[in-house]
């Protein structure tokens, strides 16, 4: 095959092969949810768990179509495909629904699978926002400091997406439920079985009527307030997506993205909403986004530290507050606020997670302002 | 915390004593630290919107002059609060310091704890609500032999070398407790970690500072197949020691660049076009002691000499431009011009000549005739070029104004006239002082040299290590205890146990942690697990 066919090939593997597969994945995936009478454990019957098998082939097929994208892409340009915008937030999606899988199965929380395919879809078609046809990589570029320095930033910020998900499922689930909701163990430590029957649902497996479920989510449903969700999703989005209004030309096109990515989130925020009732407790959701952000935290740092030493190597100095290492700074002081106000108990809840849905906030709008607004040494072909 | 506050008679001096006390503990309580972090993040928000007076001067300058930016009245305003400097702001200063401060006062105690932690604790024994995990089990051996055997099996736990557990034993009664084994870990670890991760931040700090003190960095540009330069103070164009940076530190070594090579991709229809491929100067370096060697400078090599590093910084062309006037030579030397996008400038003064000359230099690298003329592209290569030259006579007014190496002042200049030149032609301007000919003579390239002397990039790494480290300990050690402790006796004799633990972090790890555990001192003692509920009877607790 020529470059040119490879690189189609590359093109048609992403959009529509894999994204229609992560799309497939998160609607099934969560539509298995509402078969399940025990928010999570498939005790109403082999439906729910079927449906679920379904949903994560789906899911893993569309990890592979994406690997294959991933490949194909490289052998079109010869190069790893780590190099401009496009082709690290692609490897962003991946990692985070490669990860977030993994992550979720290890915990045996394979309920949480639908909303981590939510994720990946949602970063995929940023991604695909920013599509660029594969190219050759610029010299300055063309060194292992960047599979290292790139790698760990770029898989630091598919951990941090996938634990923001699961900070904004929190909030989700702790306004569903309100304190009623929380499990025994809730604040100190459980007793015995990381599964204990700890949802929302109080019930006794297998003994509620799926008629008598379905009351009982759509009550939990109620006490999320769509209106506000879709208005205050709406305006966060905006503290991100203002950047594309400003930086494209013309100006209208900039907007019509800035909708789209808005609206793409609302929409997103409202799936979740309706399955926020077959949520697992507050304390799983909160543990789990914990030790996500933890994670990426350690890959953040130090990727920044692999980043300094490559600038120091490049360009002869390790730090010069260029807007991209400033950037990197802000947000890494973003998430320390976040993990240091757990640790040291001050904040924890619903304020440390608004703390962790400001820090995401902070990663996504300086990526993209150090990448689209302003010029710096970064600015190479978009990266 | 410290600055205990007498109560309250109304003493000027108590009143102080207790304000100072007040605000130390304000100071180092954990909340006021991260308001300060938040502040941090807010500043360097500030600095990531606004650009950096030490990053890109032309632009604060446009903000200024309201060409680009909110606008010259908001930019006043910015740079009124210094948000042009941020990093280099008072206010940043003050909060750098009030973190290390609080840093400081939180970090002491911490410190000490945690060596008394480390010297003399003693793992607790078993209390009611001590644990959070229990598992009970059923063997047919004494007491005395789970007992010892719990204490075998935590004992052959080891961490390099060093045993993972610290292990108490305690006979029944002793602290009122009853007979068990009591152990502990995560003691070194989990807060010795989080102790590294914040005291790196003093390494990274001094380093930091005693490197702007120590460091040394100067640029200089260097013509294709001229002379180069000495490192020596005088013969850098930017030139930025430290303080204590003296200038007999300079080696003397010199540089010559005898070649430069760059290209890109030139189909304007390839993937990437456009693109640079190639970025590599070949350079000789003599040493002062008269020893030379050959050496290469590329974009992610570096060349070190002396343990300074050169860097290529920028590049651009070179013109040689002899400008006479009536015959006599007033200027011969090569130009530096400056990439502009598309094309290349320069300027030329020549105050020998009477009165002075000057010359704007504009080059178009690639510029092949077509039939109205040179047809300009805007690709950088080389491949027709053609300079476009603009005379000015009159008065340079150098040394009177604020000059730039590329730019004419043409305030006190009068234009002579415009014209195309090629490489080797001649054009001729009628000027007040007598013919002026301008004669491009030849085209050759220069390159921008950073040199750098940065003695703490060891001390850095030693940080980033430190800090590394220290987190990732901070985030996956864990501190737990585990207690194994026996129950009594089952009526036809058998012995009834209790492996308990707790963790302090990391619940789910533990809880795995100490079901591996209890299966493994339950194979030793051919014990079967009983839950809870299922207690054979006659066991009394």
């Amino acid at each position: 095959m020529t470059q040119a066919e490879l690189a189609d090939l590359s093109r048609i593997l992403y959009s529509p092969v894999t994204l229609a597969h992560y799309v497939g994945a998160a609607v099934v995936l969560l539509g298995a949810l509402t078969q399940n009478v025990d928010g999570g454990k498939p005790a109403g019957g082999v439906r729910g768990l079927l449906t679920r098998r379904v949903g994560l082939a789906l899911a893993w097929t569309g990890v592979a179509t994406h690997v294959a994208h991933e490949v194909v892409r490289g052998l079109a340009q010869s190069r790893l495909p780590l190099g401009n915008m496009f082709e690290v937030t692609s490897l962003m999606a991946l990692v985070g629904v490669a990860g977030g899988l993994w992550y979720v199965r290890s915990r045996r929380r394979d309920e949480l699978a639908g909303f981590v395919m939510l994720c990946g879809t949602l970063v995929l078609g940023l991604a695909l926002l920013m599509y660029a046809e594969p190219g050759p990589l610029m010299p300055i570029l063309d060194t292992w400091w960047r599979h290292f320095h790139v790698s760990l930033l770029v898989g630091g910020m598919g951990v941090f997406a996938a634990g923001f998900v699961f900070i904004a499922l929190y909030l989700l689930a702790d306004t569903a439920r309100g304190e009623d909701g929380r499990g025994p163990g809730a604040g100190g430590g459980r007793v015995h079985g990381p599964d204990g029957p700890e949802s929302g649902l109080a019930a006794e497996p297998g003994s509620v009527a799926v008629a008598t479920e379905a009351l009982t989510a759509a009550a939990l449903r109620a006490r999320i307030p769509a209106v506000k969700l879709a208005v205050g999703t709406f305006l966060g989005t905006s503290l991100v997506s203002w950047v594309w209004a400003v930086s494209m030309d013309p100006t209208a096109d900039g907007v019509r993205r800035m909708l789209t990515v808005n609206a793409t989130m609302v929409v997103a925020a409202l799936v979740a909403r309706h399955f926020a009732p077959y949520l697992p407790s507050t304390d799983v959701l909160d543990s789990v986004a914990h030790r996500l952000v933890a994670f990426a935290f350690v890959l953040w740092t130090v990727g920044t530290i692999a980043g300094a030493m490559w600038a120091e190597q490049s360009w002869g100095r390790f730090w010069g507050w260029d807007p991209k290492e400033t950037g990197a700074f802000l947000a890494w002081v973003a998430y320390a606020g976040y993990l240091h106000g757990r640790a040291t108990r001050g904040v924890r809840g619903r304020r440390a997670a608004w703390i962790g849905v400001g820090a995401f906030v902070t990663l996504m709008a300086t990526y993209l302002v150090a990448n689209y607004v302003i010029v710096g040494l970064h600015s190479y072909a978009g990266l | 915390m410290s600055g205990g506050v007498p109560d309250g008679s109304p003493s000027p001096a108590r009143f102080v004593w207790g304000s100072v006390g007040m605000g130390w503990r304000w100071l180092t309580r954990m909340r006021t630290a991260l308001w300060m972090l938040l502040w941090l993040g807010v500043l360097t928000a500030v600095a990531t919107v606004v650009p950096q007076a030490p990053n890109v001067p032309s632009t604060v300058e446009a903000w200024l002059a309201g060409e680009e930016g909110p606008g010259a009245g908001v930019s006043q305003l910015l740079l009124q609060v210094g948000a042009f400097d941020v990093y280099g702001a008072p206010i940043f200063l003050a909060l750098l310091l009030a973190l290390f401060l609080s840093l400081t006062a939180c970090l002491i105690p911490r410190i000490r704890a945690w060596v008394r932690l480390v010297r003399y604790s003693r793992p607790p024994l078993l209390r009611a609500g001590s644990g959070n995990i229990a598992a009970t089990y059923v063997t047919s051996r004494t007491p005395d032999e789970v007992l010892d055997a719990a204490d075998a099996q935590l004992a052959a736990s080891r961490v390099l070398g060093w045993p993972r557990w610290r292990v108490r034993r305690a006979e029944t009664g002793e602290e009122g407790a009853p007979a068990q084994v009591a152990a502990e870990t995560g003691l070194w670890s989990r807060e010795g970690g989080s102790l590294t991760f914040h005291l790196s931040f003093y390494v990274l700090l001094a380093a930091i500072v005693f490197g702007q003190l120590l460091t040394f960095e100067g640029q200089r540009g260097v013509i294709e197949g001229e002379p180069g330069f000495t490192d020596a103070a005088v013969s850098y164009w930017m030139y930025d020691p430290g303080r204590w940076f003296a200038e007999d530190e300079h080696t003397g070594w010199r540089l010559d660049l005898d070649g430069f090579a760059v290209d890109w991709i030139r189909d304007p229809l390839a993937p990437g076009a456009g693109q640079p491929t190639t970025f590599r100067s070949d350079v000789s370096i003599t040493r002062a002691d008269g020893t030379s060697f050959e050496g290469v400078v590329e974009g992610n090599r570096p060349l070190t000499v002396d343990g300074r590093k050169i860097h290529q910084l920028d590049w651009g062309y070179a013109t040689r431009m002899i400008v006479r006037e009536d015959g006599r030579v007033v200027h011969d030397a090569f130009v530096t011009t400056q990439d502009r996008t598309g094309f290349f400038a320069g300027a030329v003064k020549a105050p020998a000549a009477e009165p002075d000359v000057g010359l704007e230099l504009f080059l178009y690298p690639f510029a092949p005739d077509g039939p109205d003329g040179p047809r300009l592209t805007g690709a950088p290569w080389a491949e027709a070029p053609i300079l476009l030259v603009s005379q000015w006579t009159g008065d340079l007014q150098l040394g009177l104004t604020q000059q730039f190496i590329n730019e004419l002042d043409v305030s006190a200049l009068e234009l002579g006239g415009i014209g195309w030149l090629r490489p080797g032609d001649t054009l001729a301007f009628d000027g007040p002082g007598g013919t002026i000919e301008v004669e491009f003579a030849e085209l050759r390239r220069w390159v921008g040299f950073q040199v750098s002397y940065r003695p703490q990039l060891p001390w850095l790494l030693l940080a980033g290590g430190l800090l590394s480290v220290g987190l990732i300990t901070a985030l996956y050690a864990y501190r737990r205890r585990v207690w194994v402790v026996v129950d009594g006796e089952t009526k036809d004799g058998r012995t009834l146990y209790r492996v308990v633990g707790r963790a302090f972090q990391r619940q789910d790890v533990a809880e795995e942690e100490h079901a591996a555990l209890a299966a493994a001192l339950a194979g030793r003692l051919d014990a079967e697990r009983v839950d809870e509920e299922r207690v054979p009877e006659g066991a009394d607790a």
